[in-house]
């Protein structure tokens, strides 16, 4: 009897100290599914030194994480998920009725721009809203030679959702509430001699 | 003989209980180490912190008016940020959002089960950051509290003269 009472604490102690580890360990450790995740749209960003393979940025944003936060956001022109474009320096355009007009328009290329310099190509292709720059190298002897190259790709409806709202904000909520509705695809590619990005959109929640 | 068996189990008990109720939030973490010698590792359970905050308010009862703490504009901006942030957060489980590396440094930003982990190594520094979400979430509504209650007390003591 003494016996038993005698061990009562040491029993209680090791009963204790099992109830402590699953509860601390699972507030801590245990993952709650990340196949709820996995199913999210992620936005990537990925800047890569191609000289260097030690320099790297990776950025990886749950959409709807962005989503979320955004609205957060309270800052100069930065207001529940918009962003005022008065301040910007619009020279009378109107961008609202410019982004209707592109809407409105057939495929084709709406600027195209080719000098010594660089090439600029904008246009509407397939739904996507594409601007295309090559900033020719006049260094070389090659007189096709490239210093950077830059191509963006929006698709319309992105396009379509970040000017739906009043005529001077953009609404990025909205853009990217329509991005997510897309499948996976490239935004934005920058290469140059010194480094590359990109910013593409797809269902993992890790950059290739 | 049974009566300290009896007051052992009560004070085993109490401890579990304590102890459990401590660590229910998990465990803060910051290390900083660098090359000039300082050695900082700092463990504390994360329901610490929140008690503390808890307190606040109420020793701003004991403080005159005019020297209520107000949180700096920048700070209350990222009251809401904050809060969406930790809440959302613990629906990316194990997940890196954020990597820089260069030659000699390396960030990285991530979640590890239901804390934020960032790690900043460069050549003179090595710093480990763990944070319980769930700590966050209580820093940031408790924050939310006291810049509410010092609002309130300005409000009460009128305009300055």
């Amino acid at each position: 009897m003494n016996d038993r009472i005698r061990r009562i604490p040491a029993v209680a102690l090791i009963a204790g100290a099992l109830a402590l580890t699953p509860i601390s360990g699972s507030a801590q450790n245990s993952p709650k599914s990340s196949d709820s995740a996995s199913h999210d749209r992620w936005l990537h960003v990925r800047v890569e030194n191609p000289e260097s393979k030690d320099e790297i940025v990776r950025v990886n944003i749950p959409l709807e994480l962005a989503e979320k936060i955004l609205p957060t956001i309270d800052k100069d022109k930065f207001h529940n998920g918009h962003v005022k474009i008065d301040h910007f320096d619009c020279q009378g355009v109107d961008f609202q009725a410019l982004m209707s007009a592109v809407r409105e328009a057939k495929d084709g290329e709406f600027v195209t721009v080719q000098n010594k310099e660089e090439d600029v190509r904008v246009a509407k292709q397939g739904n996507y809203f594409l601007v295309h720059v090559i900033e020719k190298d006049r260094d070389s002897k090659d007189k096709d030679a490239k210093r950077s190259k830059v191509e963006v790709k929006v698709p319309m409806k992105v396009v379509d959702a970040l000017f739906s709202g009043k005529k001077d904000e953009v609404d990025l909520v909205a853009g990217l509430h329509a991005l997510a509705l897309q499948g996976d695809t490239e935004l934005v590619s920058v290469k140059d001699r010194e480094q590359t990005v990109r910013v593409w959109l797809d269902s993992k929640n890790v950059s290739d | 003989m049974i009566l300290i068996a009896k007051v052992a189990l009560a004070f085993a008990g109490t401890v579990t209980a304590a102890g459990v109720y401590t660590l229910h939030d998990g465990v803060a973490q910051v290390q900083v180490d660098d090359n000039h010698g300082t050695h900082i590792h700092i463990w504390a359970p994360a329901a610490i912190v929140p008690m503390a905050m808890h307190v606040a308010p109420l020793a701003m009862h004991f403080t005159p008016r005019r020297e209520l703490p107000k949180i700096p504009r920048d700070a209350q901006q990222a009251i809401p940020i904050l809060r969406v942030l930790a809440k959302e957060l613990q629906n990316y489980p194990n997940t890196e959002f954020v990597e820089v590396r260069d030659s000699d440094t390396h960030v990285v930003v991530r979640t590890v089960g239901s804390k934020v982990v960032v790690d900043v190594v460069d050549p003179e520094n090595k710093v480990h950051v763990v944070c319980p979400l769930a700590m966050i979430q209580d820093v940031v509504e408790s924050l939310n509290d006291i810049n509410v209650e010092a609002d309130d007390s300005k409000a009460d003591s009128g305009p300055a003269a």
